[in-house]
């Protein structure tokens, strides 16, 4: 796909040139100061596998053992007690009886590789050759809020750069027109993007698919209720502002900053509101992601316009589908959310292939974490197989595909429980140490000094995970 | 005492004692090689700061302290990280070791953990923080009283602020620039003191006083206002994580934080001394209060402990407790002392002389302090609150409330009661005068619960008390509340004291301890940091430009000897801060104009303050100056932010039996609040901010989460699409555009009047032609329109976004 069309000149130069207001020497030189842009392509530390990433994030904790790690001792326990090495401090009312809660539908070993999926996600289930899953994924905090917030930043309670920050802070981007990081369907938290003591340049910009075609997806991107042209005019009379008074002025590394900000707002504002238009992609395309379809329509217009973004050269893309906290009735309710959420996933998976995209594109799944092996009965009365399950921080499951990791694969085990790790542990820190080294960033030496010291996205933390590259 | 008798029964253990060196040998040291020694020796990385290719190595120890004791199980700590029975001691961090290594390793440890290795390389442990030799930094050295410098240009100098700083520039041989014209000395100083823009007569009245006082009339007009208090308050709440929303899972509403909030805008605006700031601030609680409303005031002050960001729905509550500790601590740190303590809970300080004895010292002391509390049901808490001492007029407020709650369950008994009469007709208009009925009985219900809830009678504060049993804390290792070290005394941070520790009275926190330290003129940091914050606001940057962190890896201060006598000078004045922001603004340096000029070059970052350094409006002030100069701002207001008293805005009133916090849904605002300072909005922590208070996720709003001294300045296009195209500036816009219609005069006299309410400055004449030009462009659509259309894109040029 070609670049987006720049609105009003093929380059920066061409528009100053063309500019009425007539920029001094001075002025134009300060303009492509480089300084003035924080999202300026960099190269990347080691050798990268991957050049961007789509991460797919399920938010509130998709069920491990029901998806992706079988547990025969919970099918066989189901609904008596089991005695599990529950410290007392997570145990509360809705939980303490422990019961096992057995799977009632089927994971079953997949394509070539067998790597384990349940026949809730069939789509999924026929794209296992190309995942690497992790099944013995841990993480610190047993809350949504905690959880997701070091999901996506390394940190519980503090306010840390987002993953996406750090990589568009790492690498910049290759889209002048866009910002590096964006974020469709984010949740209300706005932490989870937030660039933190980053450059804001880096935070991610949130998406939100508009219910209606006519609704911007960008928050300002455009005003409605004006033309082109009037836009333009005003557009035209700031810049001569602001080109009279740096005229006024010696270099100022900040106003030209200012003025380079606003001329990519306005590229922004011409060329996105194309890229976001789903509408000249095929029926064929669009049925791949299950656009259209009554449960997977959100999610799977979300998922193409990650392609599109990707293949359009922004480095990070996160697409959140939430609905994934079960905690009560969780045999009525997961096959919903895998019904919204498989065939989109598959459907990116496939797209991404098709087009070659796959090979240097790290797509990863996942969620802030999972679900405990024993039911969960917030009304104290209902029968097992209405039960849920509590959240659990201690082991889930994560898959990763394309760029730079082994498909078909699957790394760590868990505790016959589905509770422990007991081999191939991979902390989210570990999780994030890997991510950046696919894309070419060495996690130790990511770093912001900030108050005095050097921060990362894994903090003090984080190991490769060597095991699964290709 | 099992796992030994267990242990005992394996064969081996009998020939373990007789050949230690070759069970070592053969059983142990494999099992150290293959999985620790990747981590943990010499050859590998040395995680913690433990090794394990000696036995030196695990006798000293990480930073966790000896990885073993030998001949004891339960006190190694070696054997429970491979137990995995502590989250965040569990090794290898991989995957837990087969049961057999793990029995190996115990009957290692408890048959003596005999080991024949010496050191290979000399163990390098850290020897613990040295005190004394942190103390030759100097932000902990005692502030001196400098001596004036000399200067040649003695006719430069207005103040003593002006000598310090034209000496530097004369050392170094640098020229300061010319003075700032009027309009843009006037612009910048009611900027800096209120956060507002001048007004057309304000600017007026100060261009045509001929007088020599024209300056000190305007600053002593601002120091004098309300504004100024808003402003100032505002800075300080940076620093304090505030939010009207407490934690950041469901919207659980902080709906008496405002109070706070009203209490900066006071104690800045009467001047309150920032000595007796800080100790209403740490220990307001347990001061003596003269008077009811002294008392309320103190109470009130302590909302800084608590206002943070805390984290209420945890299960694990002492996980909890501890974290919203280690965010006082480090709160205390940053807006006081410029020491970042945060990251003290888990190691000693790596650059500074700050150890984990001194950071557990303060902790305890929050620890001993009631700052939250668990709810009836489920997992939730909340942060404490305290009920202010009733004055006269709460008492008729109250009774007024009460009256109308009773009104209201009267109405709805009559309305019952009519719905009973109405008994079971069916015809139409019985039905309809039972859904009618119906419908308002819920209203009147809603209204009830709504009222029992929020008694403004009953005023509160979200506020601290002392704990029932006030108690010395552990160490925890690696910050986990489940595995502790030693006990720490309660007291200050040994690096900034110049006695002995404090005796905190028993059945006390020590936060009046830790108050009275804070603001006792010995302090070497106080008012160092303090008067650093003040210039940092009025000079961009500040003389320590690491304003939150005075520590050995921060920046030292580019004129130390002013910063000494500010700061001496700032104690003098009774911890004035509205004379020493006098004296600054007055200086010449203050004056200067804010063009780099050419002899810049070899200062580029401008430390010698050779001119006036340029910034970008806040939020609130890009906000609050369209407001006024479109002339819409309404007076000084205060209060609740959140809009709580429309039923509307609240769910889960009332409360369900097994629910615990209604919470708020912002769908009504007060009208006012589209019209009010932009420091009166409410402040949420997660969601993107209400109403018009919107603006302030563009620009740099800090996190609440964060406390910052200094806000992050940067400039991204969503900044640009917001100018161009938001709703608030065109409705500013609007309203600018029907002011300056409503005034007399031909379009000319119009665009002045626009460039002075919008640039404060007179309009150029190259500009005159330009807005003409945009003015006919634009007028097909109308007068208004147009402009309308001038107005709005006034509003986004970097001038208006600039503070020269």
């Amino acid at each position: 796909m070609n670049p987006p069309r720049l609105p009003f000149a093929s380059t920066r130069r061409a528009w100053l040139r063309q500019s009425s207001a007539g920029f001094g020497a001075m002025a134009l030189h300060g303009l492509l100061h480089a300084a003035a842009n924080p999202l300026a392509q960099r190269s990347p530390m080691i050798e990268p596998q991957a050049k961007r990433v789509i991460l797919l994030f399920m938010s509130g904790g998709p069920s491990q053992m029901d998806l992706f790690d079988p547990k025969s001792l919970i099918q066989q326990k189901h609904g008596q007690s089991v005695s599990a090495p529950l410290p007392e401090k997570d145990k509360h009312e809705s939980t303490a009886k422990l019961l096992a809660l057995g799977t009632d539908i089927p994971v079953r070993p997949r394509g070539q590789s067998g790597v384990t999926i349940s026949d809730l996600m069939p789509h999924t289930a026929a794209i296992a050759d190309e995942l690497c899953l992790m099944r013995a994924v841990h993480a610190d905090n047993n809350q949504h809020g905690p959880a997701a917030l070091q999901f996506h930043t390394g940190a519980i309670a503090e306010a840390r750069p987002s993953m996406g920050s750090w990589v568009s802070y790492g690498l910049g981007t290759e889209n002048q027109n866009l910002p590096a990081f964006l974020t469709i369907h984010p949740g209300i938290d706005t932490r989870n993007y937030s660039s933190s003591f980053l450059p804001a340049a880096h935070q991610g910009t949130p998406i939100i698919l508009p219910a209606k075609e006519s609704d911007p997806a960008i928050d300002f991107l455009t005003d409605a209720a004006t033309d082109s042209a009037t836009q333009r005019r005003r557009f035209d009379f700031i810049q001569r502002m602001n080109s009279r008074l740096l005229a006024q002025n010696e270099t100022d590394v900040r106003m030209e900053g200012m003025i380079h900000s606003l001329e990519t707002a306005y590229r922004m504002q011409t060329a996105t509101p194309d890229l976001v238009d789903l509408s000249k992609e095929t029926e064929a395309t669009k049925k791949l992601y299950g656009i259209g379809g009554k449960t997977t329509d959100k999610n799977g217009r979300a998922c193409l316009l990650a392609r599109r973004l990707s293949e359009a050269g922004v480095r990070f893309v996160q697409v959140t589908m939430d609905g994934w906290d079960h905690h009560g009735d969780i045999r009525g309710a997961l096959p919903k959310s895998c019904a919204a959420t498989d065939l989109p996933c598959a459907g990116l998976i496939r797209d991404l292939k098709s087009r070659g995209l796959l090979d240097d594109t790290l797509v990863v799944w996942s969620g802030e974490f999972g679900r405990t092996p024993w039911s969960q009965d917030l009304s104290g009365t209902a029968p097992i197989e209405k039960h849920g399950r509590e959240h659990q921080p201690d082991s889930f499951c994560t898959w990763m595909a394309g760029g730079g990791v082994k498909g078909g694969h699957m790394h760590g085990d868990t505790d016959e429980f589905g509770y422990r790790p007991v081999s191939g542990k991979v902390h989210l820190h570990d999780l994030h140490a890997t991510i950046l080294h696919l894309l070419g960033l060495n996690h130790e030496k990511l770093t912001w000094r900030h108050l005095g010291r050097d921060y990362r996205l894994t903090d003090v933390y984080g190991e490769v995970v060597r095991e699964i590259l290709a | 005492m099992m796992k030994i008798v267990a242990f005992l029964l394996i064969p081996f253990a009998a020939s373990a004692a007789a050949d230690g060196d070759a069970f070592f040998r053969e059983r142990v040291e494999p099992i150290l090689r293959q999985r620790c020694y990747e981590c943990h020796s010499h050859a590998g990385k040395i995680k913690g700061g433990l090794v394990l290719d000696s036995r030196s190595g695990w006798q000293s120890g990480g930073e966790s302290g000896p990885a073993l004791v030998s001949g004891s199980l339960e006190k190694s700590l070696i054997i429970k990280a491979v137990h995995y029975g502590t989250p965040d001691l569990e090794m290898p961090p991989k995957a837990k070791l087969p049961e057999s290594e793990i029995a190996i390793l115990e009957q290692w440890v408890a048959t003596g953990a005999h080991d024949p290795r010496e050191a290979v390389v000399a163990v390098t442990k850290k020897a613990g923080i040295d005190v004394e030799a942190g103390r030759k930094h100097w932000a902990y050295q005692p502030v001196r009283e400098p001596a004036l410098p000399a200067v040649r240009d003695s006719s430069w100098p207005l103040n003593d602020v002006d000598v310090f700083i034209l000496a530097k520039l004369e050392g170094a041989g640098v020229k300061p620039n010319a003075e700032a014209d009027a309009h843009t000395w006037l612009r910048r100083v009611t900027f800096d003191l209120t956060g507002l823009p001048p007004t057309e007569a304000e600017i007026a009245a100060f261009v045509t006083d001929r007088s020599p006082q024209s300056h000190e009339r305007v600053v002593d007009r601002l120091l004098e206002s309300r504004a100024y208090g808003e402003r100032w308050a505002r800075h300080w709440l940076d620093l304090v994580g505030y939010a009207e929303q407490i934690g950041t899972e469901g919207k659980i509403f902080a709906e008496h934080a405002w109070r706070y909030r009203d209490y900066l805008v006071d104690a800045f605006q009467t001047d309150k001394p920032f000595d007796r700031f800080i100790r209403e601030q740490i220990a307001g609680d347990l001061l003596p209060a003269a008077s009811p409303q002294e008392r309320r005031t103190n109470l009130i002050a302590t909302g800084f402990i608590v206002l943070g960001d805390v984290d209420i729905n945890a299960i694990d509550k002492l996980k909890m407790e501890y974290d919203f500790v280690d965010s006082q601590v480090s709160k205390v740190g940053t807006a006081f002392l410029g020491m970042t303590l945060g990251c003290v809970r888990c190691h000693d300080h790596k650059f500074d002389a700050i150890g984990q004895q001194d950071y557990y010292a303060l902790a305890g002391m929050f620890r001993s302090t009631k700052t939250t509390f668990k709810t009836r049901h489920g997992i939730w808490s909340n942060v404490n609150r305290v009920a202010l001492p009733e004055l006269e007029e709460d008492r008729a407020v109250a009774a007024k409330h009460e009256q109308k709650l009773a009104d209201w369950r009267k109405e709805k008994e009559m309305l019952e009661a009519d719905l009973t009469a109405l008994g079971d007709k069916a015809d139409d208009a019985a039905k309809k005068r039972r859904e009618e009925l119906t419908a308002q009985v819920k209203t009147l219900e809603l209204r009830i619960a709504h009222g029992e809830y929020f008694n403004p009678g009953k005023p509160q504060a979200i506020a601290v008390q002392d704990a029932e049993k006030p108690a010395d804390m552990r160490v925890t290792i690696r910050g986990n509340p489940y595995a502790l070290g030693d006990t720490i005394p309660r007291g200050l941070v040994r690096v900034a004291m110049w006695g002995p520790q404090p005796k905190i009275p028993a059945g006390q926190s020590g936060r009046l301890q830790l108050a009275d330290w804070i603001a006792d003129a010995r302090n070497p940091l106080t008012a160092r940091v303090a008067v650093n914050r003040v210039w940092q606001k009025l000079f961009g940057e500040g003389l320590v430009r690491s304003v939150d962190y005075f520590g050995t890896r921060g920046d030292t201060p580019s004129h130390p000897e002013l910063l000494d006598h500010l700061a001496l000078r700032f104690m003098r004045d009774g911890w004035s801060q509205k004379r020493l922001i006098r004296t600054l603004v007055l200086s010449r340096t203050y004056r200067l104009s804010s063009g780099r000029g050419a002899e810049a070059a070899s200062d580029p970052e401008n430390k010698l303050l050779s001119h006036m350094n340029r910034q970008r409006l806040d939020a609130e002030s890009i906000r609050d100056a369209m407001l006024v100069a479109s002339g819409r701002l309404v007076a000084p207001s205060g209060g609740p932010g959140l809009p709580l008293e429309f039923p509307e805005n609240i769910t889960g009133l009332p409360i369900a039996a097994k629910s615990n916090h209604p919470q708020f849904a912002i769908k009504n605002e007060r009208e006012s609040q589209a019209f009010e300072r932009t420091l009166y909005l409410p402040v949420v922590r997660t969601g993107t901010q209400p109403g018009t208070a919107r603006l302030r996720d563009v620009f740099d709003f800090p996190q609440p989460a964060q406390f910052t001294g200094k806000r992050n300045e940067t400039t991204v296009p969503t900044q640009s699409l917001y100018l161009l195209n938001a709703d608030l500036i065109r409705q500013r816009g609007e309203d600018l555009a029907k002011a300056l219609l409503a005034t007399q005069g031909s379009d000319l006299d119009r665009i002045g009047r626009l460039w002075l309410r919008v640039l404060n400055r007179p309009v150029a004449t190259a500009e005159q032609e330009d807005a003409l030009a945009f003015l006919q462009a634009s007028r097909a659509a109308g007068e208004a329109h147009a402009w309308t259309e001038l107005a709005r894109t006034l509003f986004g040029t970097n001038e208006f976004l600039l503070r020269f």
